[in-house]
Parts: structure tokens; C-alpha cells; sequence
């Protein structure tokens, strides 16, 4: 999500300046962590072509074998000549690839990419011999990201490095998937789908932003580890046989097809988790050090156990935990995969460590600060566009704490507690942390909570557990889940509402009910629609103005009044989805097919019960696909200043407002310019004649004051979509819903989109979140704020994402830890739910003195002192920065 | 309480989740107007008693609008334009009544500080931000100063403590005792600020001279501190502005300590002076000249707070407060 995205803008694959401090002690992790995050911080994201390539190989040898049986074996292939790496002090260990950083494609899923890069990637690797090993030290500028191609390594997709000898391997094993990848596939059959000509114009006008059926066909979701942590890799494959033995020449026989291909791949992974002993034991051997040496050995140990075993303990369990985590991730293109409640899931392993003093909390603390680095160096590569204009680089492993038991009490624990310190001794990226509220949940832990999140790490976010119950029991009761099943909940992905189901864990005979996911990935389907674009293409009829292509017929409707403006937005915004839906469905079907999930599959009930994957339904719950939106308080801002302006004084015609649209209000567009941020932007020559009705435009109500003219027209639009989405239906036939989480879609959005009756700029960036005013306009402070984003039920929708910036001085100290408290509270029992703060540190602040504007509801707050942020000064600000860094407030 | 009885008064801002002037988070009402005019005062903006233009230059694009419609000629473009800044003749801006200027400005230059309300319309706003103070909230009355306004403020406060709203109060302590004699019994909290002990006047070398208003305020402050210490039952917290070269020396600070003694109350919140509301100095054209002063050092601050505690009362230092 981009929250978090921005969150980071002080660490996100930089290191960290020492001069940023905040409110919250700034404490250090473990010599141990310290290390390995260093090492981490001079990694660079690389790519390697082992597992495509004897993926491809194995697929390519089985040509006529049964297809889901086919893609285990190269699945197995695959985990299986994936060279293993170790590093010093590690105590978790594998990863992705062989790189630190590392990933790969897969060209499965789609090849076009390298197929269209291919003669510049072969040009880039021409040139890249001619630079300098000095330049190449320069691209540290990007954090870990290869922006640029030199010496021996090329860049791909603006972000990859991939070793030069690598480059033709990789582009022959691409052109092995050509016309047979799921992006082809899917591509040639979506074609048949009734109006596919609008689909296509609603994309090259990223009105629809992506496609999602070969982008990242899975995650956004929750993991579920019961099966290896209860019965091991072995018991899970005897399980199969089992199953096999009881299903063989019955009905239903694609049931065997399944147990056999989850047989392969386990077989792939237990290779994999045994050549990684194997090189502990090297390692081992050749080690002088006395301690590392022991680790070595205890590491090839624990390893040559879990390839078999259910794990002994808590190290074991998080070891395994991890491995399958990776397991899955090397298996699809996936962002947003999210191991859940794990302090829930691990808390029986962890308390008979402690109680048997396997294990003490310091400990736990350097283990649990071990598994933050290790989600950290998580890389996901997937095209330019997705992984820098979604993701923005974030792989949004989210893990959860708080939430309900089964039996509906408290589920935090003491475990939970170490995972939060883990998360301020040690801020990384990931994984990144969700608090799922209730009233139930003891102070002290939601005090811990505080504390963590005024470290300023972006982190906990605070989730409204009830609301996501709510949800949830709304939306997936006609499967089934009932109300003890809904505390089982976890966020997906950055903040996607995901079901989840309980886990009998019999350890020592006693049974522990744990949480796990328990539904395939979300965040499919319609992603992404570009809401103030659609409102542009209203007012014009059906034309994209910036392309002067037609996306849909007349509309028919005169719009004079607003009325059949509302109307004609609702005409156009159902045959969006309408086509999208079928489009999408269709895409999603080639991958079922093509690519089926196996890792997954074989982790989440009830597949192995059913005996039947992801794709066919073998989820207890199958719900998940959803038409996401962007924009939304622009949207609503455009609307509330039209039915203002036009329709209720009258000081301006439609016309008059499409001539302003187009002249921009008389600025210079974004890409005049040259930049696409609020500040930048420059009045033009006749600007003077737009100058009045930009102001009114601005000076309209607008979404986060509590005023009801506006808010009125949120609750009008919420109230529609969250209905009208379960009109139309997934490819597993199931209703879809409403999802409103920008991620970094509204940038890139907002730049195709011309200026809105809201006043916002041509080219210019929409406001993020769903819930999140538009910069500079919510001017009356964050209880106003949230009377507008509560106005109506957010249970109606997977989600809603409130983002707000806090100084430092406002939560300072034991007295700043219980009102930040009573803030968050008193949001989330008013229904909002989700919010999530930055505390802002000395680098924004200086962002918000080059744009003061963009930082109205920055909360500063000083006793006795009332202030307007952007009528500070330049000077006061520099005071306001220095007081920030040095914490004198 | 029927609203129609209600009385109506002005203010400037109302301000949520404010965290330092009283227990809990509150919501901080800003009155226009205040009885002194302190030059290190960092809402010069609350000190004239009516709404105001607030003109930022930086927005101003100097098309001459605002000037067409202000029907007094008010504004110019004064007489050295080459500055590039409207000039405002503000004896005329606090009589205006319709604020045409800032109607006509497009370019967002121009806003008017302060609107009159009504206590009946305040207190419907302060039931919505009521839901989320959480436990320990309520409002605080500051500014300006609200005992300049005694009817509205009392009308305002009495409804909210009748109806369990948690009331607290900021005061320069320079009105007359009237003023505060009905409100009282409708108050949980007081903060009363004690600026200085004796009406000190900093050498003329320094033009002008950092001043409390017009003297002599102080016998009426300490006699308002001492009465209110006597009959007010609520929690009464003195605060003290620390102004390095005002009101920071040895000699004061142990007065202070001696007049808080005596009153028989204990605790004292000292607020270092901070330069935040300069740049507010040039919306309403005026010039801040305390700008030199040195902002008091955490050491300062400290040996402040050893004298408070030396004589036995409690000294909480900027937003480091127990509540």
C-alpha cells in the first residue's frame, strides 16, 4: 500500500539517517541482526536464472503429461538446483534464490516483457562492458535497486541486476513460454469476451490499471502453516498416498493428479531444504570459529530434521515457517503474501521452550529479529509497472498481531509483545505489522503497540478487528463462515481483509487452535479503476481528452443536472466493470490451468482434504476476487464541487467547467514541467482568466471537514459500489466486493488524468488511501476528519486506508503514549477501519516546508499555540525541523 | 438551556487532539481578544478583539481585486511597492463587518481570522469532537483571553459542565474579578499565567520594549491568582512563559515560588518561549521583535525548575506534564 511506501521514504532501500529520531527511543537490534542488516543494505536486487531455466528444462521434457502433474515436476526441478547459500550469523536460513536479494522471472506466467526488451537488453549489455567498475559503485544511489546496467551486470526492468553470462539463458528459456504463457493464453482467449475493444481502451488509457490474471496471480493473502508444523514434510506426503490410495479409479479422479503433484513438489522442497544442510555441514567443516562453527552444525542439524520432520521447537518451527514461506513465493509472481498471526501460530512452541528453558527472550528477541531481516531481503520481480507503480518496490509481508481466539477472548500473548520489540530494536521494511484492535485486547499490549508505532517505523498499523468480522461474515456466509471462524481473520497483503479458519496444533496432547489463511489470493479481478479519469471521461462524453481516444458510446445524458451526472458516472463505471470482470476471469482461467498453485495449495484448507488445488476451488473459502478503486476522494471532491458550482449557485456551466479542464485552470501541465508533484506546478500566461473558478473549485467542500454537503456524496458513492460490486462474479462463480487501498496507484493514475472540478491539477497526484484527504484540504483537524471517513459503514467494504502525518511533539513521552491511544480508539469505535500514521521525521518535514500546502493536517502541536503549518514561515519551519531532530519539544 | 439565550462571541480557531493544555486530549478553543499584549505572544492573532484579514503575501498575485471591493480604500499598495506587499489600514479592517476583500480574493491570499458563534452552535461542535477525546478529555478555553468575553464564556461553560464535559481554562489573569466570578463553579481546571512579579521593562536599547500591556496590570493578576487559589476548588495550575532576559532571573523566579506558596497551591507548568508564531506576526501586519531572544536551553530550564522544587512545588516543564 502506499502508506507504507511512504512510510519509508526515510528507510525504503536506503539505510537509515542517523539524524532521523522521533519521538519513541531509537533502540538497536543484536550485533546478530546488525550484521545481517547490513549486509543486507549493500545487497542489490539481482536476478537468477536457476529455477526458470530447469523449470523450463523439466516442462519442456514433459510435453503430453497430465498438466498439473507436469508443472510439479518442474516445480520440483526447480527447488532442486537452486544452489544453496549461507551466510555467517545467519540462524534462519534460504531464501529465493541464490542471491541476498535474489529472484527470478517467470516467464510462465508472462515472457512478453523479454521479448519485447530483447534487442535493448542485448544493446545494454554491449554498453555496460564499457563502463567502469566506479559507476557501478554509484547505483548504491538506489538503495538496493540496479537502475542502471555496468560491468558485468545488466539492469532489467529498472530495478534487477542479472549477471551478463546469464543474459542469453534467460531470453532462451523466455522464448520457450512464447504463445504459451499464461499472458498469452489468457491474451488470446479474453479477445472473445463482447465488447473486448473498450477493455483494451480502458487500459491503454489506465482508466484499469493492470491486468491480473499473469501479473501477480496470487497473494494478497494469508498463509497458513498448520500441515508442516503438525505433521512435517513426510507426514504431509504420506497423507497423499494415502489419499491416493483411498481416491484412485473413483469419480473425481483429478484428485489423484493432485495428491501425486503435491508428492513432487514436497519431494522438490525437502531437496532443496537438504542441500542447504549439506552446505552447513561444509561450512561446518571448513569453519575455524569455534561458536559459528557449533551454529553451522546446529543449523545442518535442525535443517536435515525439519526436511522430514514436525519441528521440536520454536527455532525449528520458525525455520520451517520460513522455508514454506519462500516455498511458496518461488512458486507464482506474488506480492503481499503475509504470514499472519504468527506470535498466534508459534505461541505453543514458544511457551514450552520457555517453560522447559529451551529458549529465554532475549533469545526470542535476536531470532524474531533474524526473521525481520529475512522478510526484508524478499524481492519480487515482476514487470516495471507493477513493481514501481503498485508496489513500489513493497512486498507487504503483513504480519498480525492482536485479534481474537477462538473462543472470542484476547488472542495477544507474550510472544506478540517480543515480535512488536523485535519491530523497534530492528525497523526494517518487513515484515511490516498490523494490530488488529479490539476492545478485549489488554492495555498493556496495546500501550506496546504505541510504543512501536511512535518509533515513527510506519508501523503497527491499526486494524479494526470487528469491522473486519463484520465484514467478513457478511461476504462469506454463504460458505459457511460463521462467527468463531471470523476471529480467525488475518490481514492479507497490505491491508486486504482475508478469512481465515483455526488449526488443531497437538503438541505434548494438547490441542492449540491456531489461526491460519484459508482463501486464495484477493486483490484480483478489476485492479485498480482510475475513479476521477471515469469522471473525466463522463464530462467528455466517452472521450479520453489527454488521448483523444473514444472509450465508450455517448452516454446519452445531457447532464444538466446532477443527477444524470451521478447517473451517467454509475452507467459507465458498471461497464467498466462488466468488461474488466470477464476479461480478468478469463485471464485467471489460463493461469488455473497453465500454472496451478501447488505450495499454496497443498498449505491452505481444505485443498488437501478435497484433493483439489487453489484454482478448483479446494479453499474452504473462495470469495476473494474484488474490484479495486483509486481516487476516490477526488472523485467525491469533483462531485461535491460541480453539485456546488454548477448545479446548486449556478456560477459556472459544464461547459465553462470542460473549458477549464482542458486549460487546466491556466497552469502549465505536469509534463510542461516536467514534474508531476503539487508544488511544482506554475500558473501559465492566461492563468488570470482561471483564477476565479480555480479558486471556487478549491474553495468547494471538500471530504475530511465533517461537512456534510460532501461527505453526503461519499456516503451516496460507498453505499453504491460496496452493492453493486456483488453484482458481478469471479471466475469461482462467487460475488465480488469492494476493495479501496491505492497502494502507489494514484500516482501514475493521476497523471493521465486531467484536471477535476475538485481544482486538483492536471497530471498531478490523487489523494491516497480511500479515506485520506486530499492533501491540504482537511482543515479542521483529525476529529473532523473522522466524522467525514466514518459517514458510512466501512464493513460494507474489504477495506478503507486512512493515512495521517504526526509531529513528534504530540505523542511524546507516557502521557503522548495514552492520548495517541484514546486517538486511535476513539477512530476505530466510530467504525473506521483502518489508520496509520508517519510520524514525521526531520526529512519530511523539510518536504513539507517545500510544500507546505500538501502538509495542512500535519498535526504540530505546542501548549497554548494554534497553528497553520503552511502560514509558518520558512524560518519557523527550519525551527520546527531542528526541534524534530533534536527532540527538544 | 434554551439556545435562544444563548450569547454569542469570537473566536479564532478551534483546535482537536491538543495534548498539553489539560488532562486527557481536548479540544482547544481559541477566543479573540485578550487584555494584554505580550510582544513574545504566539497567537497574535487572538490579541484585537474582532475578526481581522490575514493577508499572506507569498499567495498574493496582486490583481487589485481585494482593493475594488473594500468599500473603506483600506488597502493599498502601499508606499513602497517595489516590496511587493499590500498594505492594510487596520483602524479601519477591525470596524468592517462584511469583509468584501477577502470575498473577492481568487488567489487565496486573503482570509479572515476570527467569526462570531454562538454558545449553543460551539457546543454542538464540541459534542462532535466529544466521541473522541477518550478518557480524561474534555475542552480548554484559551486565545486571547476568554474572560474578556465573561457572558459568552459563561454560557458556553456552563452548558458544557452541566452536561459532564470535563471544562478547563487558560488566563492571563488581567480582567476584572467579575468576570470570573459566575463561570467558576463551572470549571474543573485553571491555568493561570504568571508572566512576571513586577512590571519589568527591558532597557530602551531593545525598541520596543518587551511589555505586559499597559501597567498596572500585575497587583490585578496576583489579586486574581490569590482569590481564585482561595475559592476555586478545581485543580489550579500556575503557568510561567520562560522569556530569557524578561522574567528568567534568580530574583523572579523565587518570587514566583513565594506568591505560589502563599496562595497554598503547588504545582507550576514553565512554558519556554518559542518563536512559532512569527510568521503569524506578518498576517496581520505586524512586526515581531522578540525574534533576537534567545530561546531558553534545556539547562535554563532545568535550574528553573530545581528552584521550583526547592520550595516545594511541583514545576512540569513544556508539554512534560503529569495529566
Amino acid at each position: 500500500m502506499n502508506t507504507t511506501a511512504q512510510t519509508h521514504i526515510n528507510y525504503y532501500g536506503n539505510k537509515p539517517d542517523d539524524e532521523v529520531t522521533s519521538c519513541g527511543s531509537k533502540r538497536q537490534p543484536t550485533s546478530r541482526a546488525h550484521a545481517a542488516r547490513e549486509l543486507y543494505f549493500e545487497a542489490k536486487s539481482s536476478v537468477s536464472i536457476e529455477f526458470p531455466y530447469w523449470y523450463t528444462r523439466r516442462w519442456e521434457a514433459l510435453d503430453g503429461e497430465i498438466p498439473i502433474v507436469r508443472r510439479a515436476e518442474a516445480l520440483k526441478a526447480g527447488f532442486e538446483h537452486l544452489t544453496p547459500v549461507i551466510y555467517p550469523g545467519e540462524l534462519l536460513t534460504m531464501g529465493k534464490a541464490s542471491y541476498l536479494r535474489g529472484s527470478y522471472p517467470m516467464p510462465w506466467l508472462s515472457e512478453a516483457f523479454f521479448m519485447a526488451a530483447e534487442d535493448d537488453l542485448y544493446k545494454e549489455a554491449q554498453e555496460s562492458g564499457k563502463l567502469t567498475a566506479d559507476s557501478f559503485t554509484t547505483m548504491g544511489k538506489g538503495g538496493g535497486n540496479v537502475t542502471k546496467s555496468a560491468g558485468n551486470v545488466i539492469s532489467i526492468a529498472g530495478k534487477f541486476g542479472l549477471r551478463l553470462e546469464e543474459l542469453p539463458a534467460m531470453l532462451e528459456v523466455a522464448k520457450k513460454w512464447k504463445n504459451k504463457s499464461v499472458d498469452d493464453v489468457g491474451h488470446k482467449y479474453e479477445q472473445l469476451v463482447p465488447g473486448y475493444k473498450e477493455k483494451e481502451a480502458l487500459m491503454r488509457s489506465v482508466i484499469c490499471m493492470f491486468d491480473s490474471g499473469y501479473t501477480l496471480p496470487q497473494g494478497r493473502e494469508v498463509m497458513n502453516y498448520y500441515y508442516p508444523l503438525q505433521f512435517g514434510i513426510d507426514g504431509i506426503i504420506q497423507n497423499c498416498h494415502d489419499r491416493i490410495a483411498e481416491v484412485a479409479g473413483y469419480p473425481d479422479m483429478d484428485r489423484i493428479y493432485f495428491y501425486k503433484a503435491v508428492i513432487l513438489t514436497l519431494e522438490g522442497i525437502k531437496h532443496w531444504i537438504v542441500n542447504y544442510a549439506a552446505e552447513a555441514d561444509f561450512l561446518a567443516s571448513i569453519e575455524t570459529e569455534a561458536r559459528q562453527k557449533t551454529e553451522y552444525l546446529e543449523m545442518a542439524e535442525r535443517l536435515t530434521w525439519i526436511s522430514a520432520n514436525p519441528p521440536r521447537s520454536f527455532h525449528d518451527a520458525l525455520q520451517m515457517l520460513w522455508i514454506f514461506h519462500v516455498a511458496v513465493l518461488n512458486e507464482d509472481a506474488i506480492s503481499g503474501l503475509s504470514p499472519g498471526r504468527v506470535g498466534q501460530v508459534l505461541y505453543p512452541f514458544w511457551q514450552r521452550d520457555m517453560k522447559n528453558g529451551v529458549i529465554d527472550r532475549e533469545k526470542s528477541l535476536e531470532l524474531l529479529e533474524c526473521m525481520r531481516i529475512k522478510f526484508t531481503e524478499i524481492d519480487c520481480f515482476a514487470s516495471m509497472g507493477v513493481v514501481g507503480g503498485v508496489l513500489s518496490g513493497n512486498t507487504f509481508n503483513n504480519l498480525c498481531l492482536g485479534g481474537l481466539l477462538k473462543d472470542g477472548t484476547s488472542a495477544a500473548n507474550e510472544l506478540e509483545i517480543l515480535i512488536l520489540e523485535a519491530g523497534i530494536t530492528c525497523d526494517t521494511p518487513q515484515p511490516t505489522l498490523s494490530l488488529l484492535y479490539d476492545e478485549k485486547l489488554p492495555e498493556e499490549f496495546l500501550l506496546k503497540g504505541i510504543e512501536c508505532t511512535k518509533t515513527g517505523t510506519g508501523y503497527p498499523a491499526w486494524i479494526n478487528n470487528q469491522v473486519a468480522m463484520e465484514f467478513l461474515l457478511g461476504n462469506y456466509g454463504h460458505e459457511g463462515l460463521h462467527l468463531e471462524e471470523a476471529r480467525a481473520w488475518a490481514i492479507g497483503g497490505c491491508l486486504e481483509t482475508s478469512p481465515g479458519s483455526w488449526m488443531p496444533l497437538e503438541l505434548d496432547h494438547e490441542i492449540h487452535w491456531i489461526p491460519g489463511g484459508s482463501a486464495p489470493a484477493t486483490s484480483v479481478g478489476v485492479h485498480f479503476l482510475n475513479l476521477p479519469k471515469l469522471l473525466e471521461v463522463v464530462i467528455f462524453n466517452g472521450m479520453d481528452m489527454r488521448t483523444g481516444q473514444r472509450i465508450f458510446p455517448p452516454h446519452g445524458y445531457n447532464l444538466d443536472d446532477y443527477a444524470e451526472i451521478w447517473q451517467a458516472f454509475k452507467d459507465y463505471f458498471s461497464r467498466a466493470c462488466h468488461v474488466l470482470t470477464l476479461a480478468n476471469n478469463i485471464q485467471h482461467d489460463a493461469w488455473r490451468k497453465i500454472s496451478p498453485s501447488l505450495v499454496n495449495s497443498m498449505l491452505k484448507p481444505d485443498c488437501l482434504t478435497k484433493g483439489k488445488d487453489i484454482g478448483q476451488m479446494g479453499c474452504r473459502y473462495n470469495t476473494t476476487f474484488n474490484i479495486e478503486t483509486c481516487g476516490t476522494t477526488n472523485l467525491v471532491n469533483s462531485l461535491g464541487s460541480m453539485k456546488k458550482n454548477i448545479f446548486t449557485e449556478h456560477n459556472y456551466s459544464l461547459d465553462e467547467y470542460r473549458k477549464a479542464i482542458l486549460a487546466n485552470f491556466g497552469y502549465k501541465t505536469a509534463k510542461e514541467t516536467g514534474s508531476w508533484s503539487l508544488i511544482d506546478q506554475v500558473p501559465g500566461e492566461d492563468h488570470h482568466l482561471w483564477k476565479k473558478i480555480h479558486r471556487q473549485s478549491l474553495d468547494a467542500p471538500k471530504f475530511g471537514n465533517d461537512n456534510p454537503f460532501v461527505d453526503n456524496i461519499l456516503k451516496e458513492w460507498e453505499e453504491w459500489f460496496c452493492k453493486m460490486a456483488h453484482n458481478y462474479r469471479s471466475l469461482y462463480d462467487q460475488p465480488m466486493y469492494a476493495c479501496q487501498i491505492s497502494v502507489s496507484t494514484h500516482g501514475p493514475m493521476g497523471a493521465v488524468t486531467l484536471a477535476g472540478p475538485d481544482g486538483r491539477l492536471s497530471g498531478t497526484t490523487f489523494s491516497d488511501g480511500s479515506v485520506s484527504a486530499y492533501p491540504g484540504t482537511d482543515k479542521n483537524g483529525p476529529y473532523a476528519l473522522f466524522n467525514s471517513a466514518t459517514c458510512w459503514n466501512h464493513a460494507e467494504s474489504q477495506n478503507s486506508q486512512l493515512n495521517m502525518k504526526i509531529h513528534p511533539s504530540v505523542v511524546k513521552g507516557r502521557e503522548g503514549s495514552r492520548k495517541f491511544l484514546e486517538l486511535i480508539r476513539a477512530y476505530l469505535r466510530k467504525g473506521g477501519f483502518h489508520v496509520q500514521f508517519n510520524i514525521v521525521d526531520s526529512r519530511m518535514l523539510k518536504q513539507a516546508q517545500a510544500d507546505p500546502d500538501k502538509y495542512r493536517s500535519l498535526l504540530v502541536r505546542v501548549a497554548g499555540f494554534t497553528q497553520y503549518w503552511v502560514e509558518l514561515g520558512k524560518q519557523i519551519q527550519d525551527e520546527v525541523i531542528s526541534r524534530t531532530e533534536y527532540e527538544e519539544f | 438551556m434554551e439556545q435562544s439565550k444563548l450569547s454569542s462571541g469570537i473566536i479564532f480557531d478551534i483546535q482537536g487532539f491538543s495534548v498539553h493544555d489539560g488532562p486527557g486530549c481536548r479540544t482547544l478553543i481559541f477566543f479573540k481578544g485578550c487584555s494584554l499584549e505580550c510582544s513574545w505572544c504566539s497567537n497574535p492573532e487572538g490579541i484585537s478583539f474582532f475578526p481581522e484579514p490575514l493577508y499572506r503575501v507569498s499567495k498574493c498575485t496582486f490583481d487589485g481585486l481585494c482593493m475594488n471591493a473594500c468599500s473603506k480604500g483600506a488597502i493599498s499598495s502601499g508606499c513602497n511597492n517595489e516590496v511587493g506587499q499590500l498594505h492594510f489600514d487596520r483602524k479601519f479592517c477591525a470596524q468592517c463587518l462584511t469583509h468584501d476583500c477577502a470575498k473577492a480574493c481568487w488567489s487565496g491570499a486573503l482570509n479572515i481570522g476570527g467569526y462570531e458563534i454562538s454558545a449553543g452552535d460551539l457546543y454542538a461542535r464540541i459534542n462532535r469532537d466529544r466521541q473522541y477525546w477518550g478518557r480524561g478529555g474534555g475542552i480548554t478555553l484559551t486565545g486571547g483571553e476568554p474572560f474578556m468575553q465573561p457572558e459568552f464564556t459563561f454560557d458556553f461553560l456552563k452548558q458544557c459542565y452541566d452536561n459532564y464535559i470535563h471544562t478547563a481554562v487558560e488566563t492571563c489573569g488581567n480582567v476584572p474579578w467579575e468576570n470570573y466570578e459566575k463561570s467558576l463553579p463551572y470549571i474543573d481546571w485553571i491555568f493561570f499565567d504568571l508572566k512576571s512579579m513586577t512590571s519589568v521593562q527591558l532597557p530602551s536599547t531593545s525598541p520596543p520594549p518587551v511589555r505586559l500591556s499597559a501597567c498596572p496590570p500585575v497587583p490585578l493578576i496576583l489579586d486574581n491568582a490569590r482569590r481564585i487559589a482561595q475559592e476555586f476548588p478545581g485543580r489550579l495550575i500556575f503557568r510561567l512563559p520562560v522569556v530569557p532576559g524578561f522574567n528568567d532571573d534568580t530574583a523572579n523566579i523565587s518570587a514566583t515560588a513565594r506568591f505560589i506558596q502563599s496562595t497554598g497551591r503547588n504545582e507550576i507548568n514553565i512554558l519556554p518561549l518559542h518563536h512559532l508564531g512569527r510568521e503569524k506576526y506578518n498576517l496581520i501586519g505586524k512586526t515581531y521583535y522578540t525574534e533576537d531572544f534567545i530561546i531558553p536551553s534545556p539547562e535554563d530550564l532545568h535550574e528553573i525548575k530545581q528552584q521550583f522544587s526547592s520550595q516545594g512545588i511541583k514545576c512540569y516543564t513544556g508539554s512534560e506534564t503529569p495529566f
